[in-house]
């Protein structure tokens, strides 16, 4: 039970991060029908933009949080109308566009910050004790910042008209379009966004984990993951699979090994692929 | 009139990811002593003075990579010496090449099967596991009499099965009891899981063997998190300011870990600072022993009277032995165990951290 229950917290700790990177990947896709494989990318940057305004200026860490986030924002808006438009809608030129942009991010980190992994300092240290479970305080605080950032995420595309048309280009973009729907807005928009939420999550966790140039790869593969289980497009899909995802990490993480964990998510992403290709949620 | 023609040495080893301040460490030293000949005017072989080039390709601690740059060193930029790999996976992949095109090369990886005695060409530029582990576990078991269990975390590869491997007899040979033997992948940062099944077998000792620094400090910094009170070891590669870094100073103070060099000393800084002027600091403290090797080897060469003929230089090579390094004298060793004296044996220092540095805490020859 003690075990059970640690398994759970740990695994929705990590769920809550893999969300908000799918949730971004999945609006890009959804809209544009690009796949970025550059998204891993925005939260490299976002997590050097904390190493280099809290760990070497000093600034506040929270405002630092927010402020990298907006700037990821204003950046993903700035590639899509300067890289990515020629290819709305052309999914494999997209690609190798993403691709491109995401190896040239890499070596520039590369060149600027070098290979070595980085820290900054914790804003938070310490621990709950929650019964027989143990919750590391800073991973608390990332998990309450990301659910915040996920429900304003929510009300934003539930209930803003512009959210309203983004869901409406999401379905189907001529008849958004004759609705008066601009999608030379909605597409750097919905960039921006995807961008804004990948920074949060990349500016929340580097105090957690050590940051280098590479460090996006891994979280965008996770993103992948959850797209695909949930469904490419698919906002609650990727809510569900994130959940999903998470779950499975920490449960056969702490049972078996994580080499197992790793097989078994692939594992499934495999069976969803053969047997329910648009995912769980996708319609 | 001597010409002044271009030496090449290759440089193939982990330079970018986890790992790569041992690979570095390889990339660094050698151009250390590039930079130190040339700036006298270049090697003198022969008749001839050569100005020292070092080209470097990053295998990224991976096999399939370590072939692709090696290959290429040898195939065409023509290189018949090279520094690495110091990945062991890494390693196994491109000694063939070596061996099969008589190249001379200064490896790391602390794989066993790295020698054996059919190696010629290959040449391991620092004490591994094999020579520091056992003595320094000892070392452990007679100034730590109260520590009776070790749980032990390892890279899921080569390097890391291979450190398992010796770790676990020497901390049974010592009699030690182990606990838990983790393989985990290089990508992994988030620990809690793993740790929530180890921290309940009540480790006394976490071994973090050939975990890089940057992870190792994670792994640190997680488990007291999460409430575990016992000791740190890692016998594997140094990094403790990475570790430091990572794990933060209260929950990295009293680790205690193989120290590859006395950073306090002269010698030490001043090589250092060498390093900050051909590569970005910090410097991993491998540096010491493959910037004798490079010493070494150069000598070897001036010594051979040939860029070209291999087996002159090697030959010369193992006659360097004692030689004077930067931190006391080195020798070729290793006939018993791997049945070639392809094996540098160096003084091996303990070293405990100390209020975010490392510290001496005994030598052992």
């Amino acid at each position: 039970m003690e075990f059970a229950l640690q398994i759970v917290v740990n695994g929705l700790m990590s769920s809550l991060v893999y969300i908000l990177m799918a949730l971004g990947f999945t609006l890009i896709f959804g809209i544009m029908r690009v796949v970025n494989f550059a998204h891993g990318e925005m939260y490299m940057i976002a997590a050097f933009l904390v190493y280099a305004l809290v760990g070497s200026l000093g600034w506040n860490y929270y405002l630092v949080v927010v402020l990298s986030a907006l700037a990821l924002g204003v950046f993903g808006a700035i590639l899509e109308r300067a890289l990515f438009r020629p290819f709305v809608g052309r999914e494999l030129q997209g690609m190798i566009m993403a691709l491109a942009v995401s190896i040239t991010l890499q070596a520039v980190a590369f060149i600027l910050f070098g290979p070595n992994d980085l820290s900054v300092p914790r804003p938070i240290t310490g621990v709950f004790d929650v019964g027989p479970m143990v919750i590391p305080r800073d991973r608390v605080a990332v998990g309450a910042s990301a659910l915040v950032v996920l429900l304003a995420f929510y009300v934003f595309m539930r209930y803003t008209k512009t959210g309203l048309a983004m869901r409406a280009v999401v379905q189907d973009e001529d008849i958004a379009s004759i609705y008066g729907v601009r999608p030379k807005i909605i597409h750097p928009l919905a960039f921006g966004i995807g961008a804004m939420l990948a920074g949060f999550a990349g500016a929340l966790m580097a105090p957690i984990y050590t940051i280098h140039p590479y460090m996006g790869a891994q979280p965008m593969l996770k993103a992948f993951i959850v797209v695909i289980l949930g469904g490419l497009g698919s906002v609650p899909g990727a809510v569900l699979g994130g959940i999903i995802l998470g779950l499975l990490e920490s449960l056969f993480a702490t049972l078996v090994n994580t080499t197992v964990a790793t097989m078994v998510c692939f594992g499934i992403v495999v069976l969803i692929l053969l047997f329910k290709p648009t995912g769980l949620l996708a319609r | 009139m001597a010409q002044t023609e271009v030496l090449k040495i290759g440089v193939v080893s982990a330079l970018t990811g986890p790992g790569s301040e041992w690979g570095l460490a390889q990339d660094g030293a050698i151009k250390i002593a590039a930079r130190e000949v040339n700036a006298k005017g270049g090697l003198k072989v022969g008749d001839k003075t050569y100005r020292i080039e070092v080209i470097s390709y990053d295998d990224q601690y991976k096999a399939a990579m370590a072939v692709s740059g090696a290959t290429r060193l040898i195939e065409q930029d023509k290189v018949k010496f090279i520094f690495g790999p110091m990945g062991s996976a890494a390693l196994l992949a491109v000694k063939p090449l070596y061996e099969k095109n008589k190249t001379i090369a200064v490896i790391g990886a602390y794989t066993e099967k790295a020698l054996d005695k059919d190696t010629k060409y290959s040449y391991r530029g620092f004490p591994t596991q094999t020579e520091f582990a056992g003595p320094i576990v000892k070392w452990l078991r007679s100034h730590y009499p109260n520590l009776k269990t070790v749980a032990e975390f390892e890279p899921n590869d080569e390097t890391g099965w291979a450190s398992q491997r010796l770790l676990k007899g020497d901390y049974q040979a010592a009699g030690f009891e182990i606990v838990s033997s983790e393989l985990v992948e290089r990508n992994v940062k988030d620990f809690q899981p793993v740790l929530t099944r180890v921290l309940a077998l009540k480790p006394d000792i976490i071994e973090l063997g050939t975990t890089p620094p940057g992870t190792s400090g994670l792994i640190v910094r997680q488990a007291r998190e999460m409430g575990f009170k016992g000791q740190f070891v890692k016998l594997g590669g140094p990094g403790v300011p990475q570790i430091v870094a990572a794990a933060g100073k209260d929950f990295a103070a009293g680790l205690i870990s193989y120290a590859a060099a006395d950073t306090t000393t002269k010698a030490y800084k001043e090589l250092e600072a060498k390093y900050a002027e051909v590569l970005k600091p910090p410097m991993n403290e491998f540096t010491v022993y493959f910037y004798d090797m490079a010493r070494m080897l150069l000598e070897a060469i001036q010594r051979a009277g040939t860029v070209d003929d291999t087996d002159k230089v090697r030959a010369e090579f193992e006659k360097l032995s004692p030689y004077s390094g930067i931190q006391g004298q080195v020798r070729w060793g290793g006939m018993d165990h791997y049945g070639s004296n392809h094996q540098i044996i160096t003084p091996v220092f303990v070293g405990i951290v100390k209020n975010g540095e490392q510290t001496i805490a005994g030598q052992i020859e």
